[in-house]
């Protein structure tokens, strides 16, 4: 497993494909700092770092299906996942690895981010609990989101495909929160509470205001456990199927 | 030892490989030659657990591949149709990843990386993107992989393709070399390397076996008489007389007039004939005083063995395959035709 970890890293970290993605990332994350800051004079919005985060994620899906879109569609493409399943290496160990390499980019993205908060407590006073438990909440949402990435790219052997699929189910994730509160879904109750229960958006807004519930850990943790799983069977069923 | 046992193929209703039964003896080099589309890499990935079987089993050193995938894979070393090398890793981190995966020690890797580049002579190349390699030296790269941890059993698709004629006659000694250590089942369409390098052949069409032996009883098995080329200067009407008398002689096959009164004869011998018909014949035309410029048995080559085979076995080929069809139809519609025997009855 940790020579699948090692390989993906160096695919990242040796390539600019890493620190384009950061860069991009420090970049969202810098135009909604200045903005916040920009806001400070307005009584009515609060300048808080839940609050940017808030705000990033909605440009952010565009950054995980980016991230994930090679993971599988590129072994598949140059022929190389012949040569990691004819290795004593389960199938298993290979999704872990590759995962434990996604999220580790991710870290290095939002490490980045880091400075603004160090930024703030030089000059300013910083809450502090809200800070980490609006970070923790930020890579339980981001760690979710590439194991949903990553099963898209075992879907296709095109990574473009793949990238483009997730932003649409990323989409989706992030608008079934107001979708569920439509007129049209509240007439039926059933159904809005079914649909609410998929929404992650809420479930990160409880993480920047300073609250870690179980339900929520619970929820990130089962859905990155479900793609994971769906993941290894989206793999063995191809090879049983294809030629 | 590796053994095939009734190894079995479908995709969907389409059969790619049909119960194949074969074994590698250690210490072998098996030729798996079929024309393209045979199944040969459809049964290499079956045989690397790539591809999960229909039916049958393969064992390799006593580890089933399905049962057992681990143990049975870190006795193999694959080199696919397609190397599978990453365009964006330099040879020595790609080299460095697979002895990974292939879980050898990290104090044994850079010596056993150093061993297979030398090997492969890509050494030269080692800091160099794979992407901007050359065919052959991807080719050559791949292989380099395959060799890592010096495996017991390698499975070799085509490995020569896309190879200069130096570097095929190169790999093809170091496929020679392998077999002091090693089993190798080594694929090919192409019949000289297959009798160049390998001991036994398994010849596939269709996802069917038409032959496992050495090459030597292919040829034999398949009218195995030589053709001797002769080369005389003087009368050719005397030569060809001498030539028809001579036991073992089936035919004049041709003669070809070349000037100067040189003729070349091409003489079919009969089964079993051989150098004693071309010593007599030879020692008849010297007190004839005719004067023998060139003289020598040529053998029926596998080219002609491979078409015999693959074209003989169409024919039953297509038997079987009727047979085939209508098996499955009639179980399943055991009654209907039932019915219709009645009906016949009736009438």
């Amino acid at each position: 497993m940790f020579s699948v970890y090692k390989k993906e890293l160096q695919s990242f970290f040796y390539t600019p494909f890493a620190y384009v993605i950061t860069a991009l990332f420090m970049f969202l994350f810098t135009l909604m700092f200045n903005n916040a800051l920009g806001n400070l004079d307005n009584p009515v919005l609060q300048f808080t770092f839940p609050d940017i985060f808030y705000n990033v994620i909605f440009f952010f899906i565009f950054l995980i299906p980016i991230l994930t879109m090679r993971t599988f569609a590129d072994e598949r493409k140059f022929g190389t996942e012949v040569l990691l399943m004819t290795s004593p290496v389960s199938v298993i160990q290979i999704i872990l690895g590759k995962y434990l390499a996604n999220l580790t980019v991710f870290l290095f993205m939002i490490a980045g981010s880091a400075i603004y908060p160090i930024f703030t407590y030089l000059h300013g006073t910083l809450v502090m609990n809200q800070l980490i438990c609006a970070y923790i909440g930020f890579f339980a949402w981001g760690a979710m989101f590439i194991a949903v990435g990553q099963l898209v790219s075992s879907f296709t052997e095109n990574s473009i495909i793949a990238a483009v699929i997730g932003e649409i189910i990323m989409f989706v994730f992030l608008f079934i929160d107001d979708f569920s509160r439509t007129d049209f879904i509240m007439q039926y109750p059933k159904l809005q509470a079914f649909l609410y229960a998929f929404a992650a958006q809420p479930r990160f807004a409880y993480f920047s205001q300073g609250f870690i519930r179980l339900s929520d850990l619970v929820f990130f943790a089962s859905a990155i456990i479900i793609c994971l799983s769906w993941n290894y069977i989206a793999i063995e069923r191809r090879r049983w199927k294809r030629g | 030892m590796i053994t095939i046992e009734k190894l079995t193929k479908y995709y969907g209703s389409n059969r790619a490989v049909n119960n194949i039964s074969f074994t590698i003896n250690d210490n072998e080099i098996l030729g798996f030659l079929g024309p393209n589309g045979a199944g040969k890499s459809t049964t290499m990935n079956m045989i690397a657990g790539y591809l999960p079987m229909t039916a049958g089993t393969v064992t390799i050193f006593g580890s089933d591949i399905s049962k057992e995938p681990v143990a049975a894979k870190k006795n193999i070393g694959y080199l696919p149709e397609i190397p599978p090398v990453y365009p964006d890793m330099r040879v020595t981190e790609y080299l460095s990843f697979c002895a990974g995966l292939k879980r050898i020690r990290s104090s044994e890797r850079s010596g056993e990386i150093e061993r297979v580049m030398k090997l492969l002579k890509i050494e030269d190349v080692q800091h160099k993107l794979i992407k901007n390699l050359s065919k052959g030296y991807k080719q050559r790269v791949g292989f380099a992989q395959a060799l890592l941890g010096n495996p017991k059993f390698l499975i070799l698709d085509e490995p020569t393709v896309g190879l200069d004629p130096n570097q095929v006659i190169e790999v093809r000694n170091i496929i020679k070399d392998l077999k002091k250590e090693h089993s190798v089942i080594f694929s090919s369409h192409i019949l000289s390397e297959v009798s160049a390098v390998c001991d036994r052949v398994v010849i596939i069409n269709k996802g069917d076996i038409k032959a496992i032996d050495t090459i030597e009883n292919l040829e034999k098995k398949l009218g195995g008489s030589l053709t001797l080329h002769i080369k005389v200067k003087g009368d050719r009407a005397k030569t060809s007389n001498i030539i028809e008398l001579t036991d073992g002689v089936q035919e004049i096959a041709s003669i070809d007039a070349e000037g100067n009164d040189f003729f070349a004869f091409a003489v079919k011998l009969k089964d079993g004939a051989g150098d004693d018909t071309k010593n007599k014949i030879m020692s008849e035309l010297i007190s004839h005083g005719i004067q023998i410029s060139e003289i020598y048995t040529e053998k029926p080559d596998l080219e002609a063995v491979f078409v015999d085979m693959i074209n003989k076995s169409d024919e039953k080929n297509g038997l079987l395959e009727l047979l085939d069809e209508i098996e499955p139809v009639s179980a399943e519609a055991d009654g209907e035709s039932d019915n219709e025997e009645k009906k016949e009855g009736d009438e």
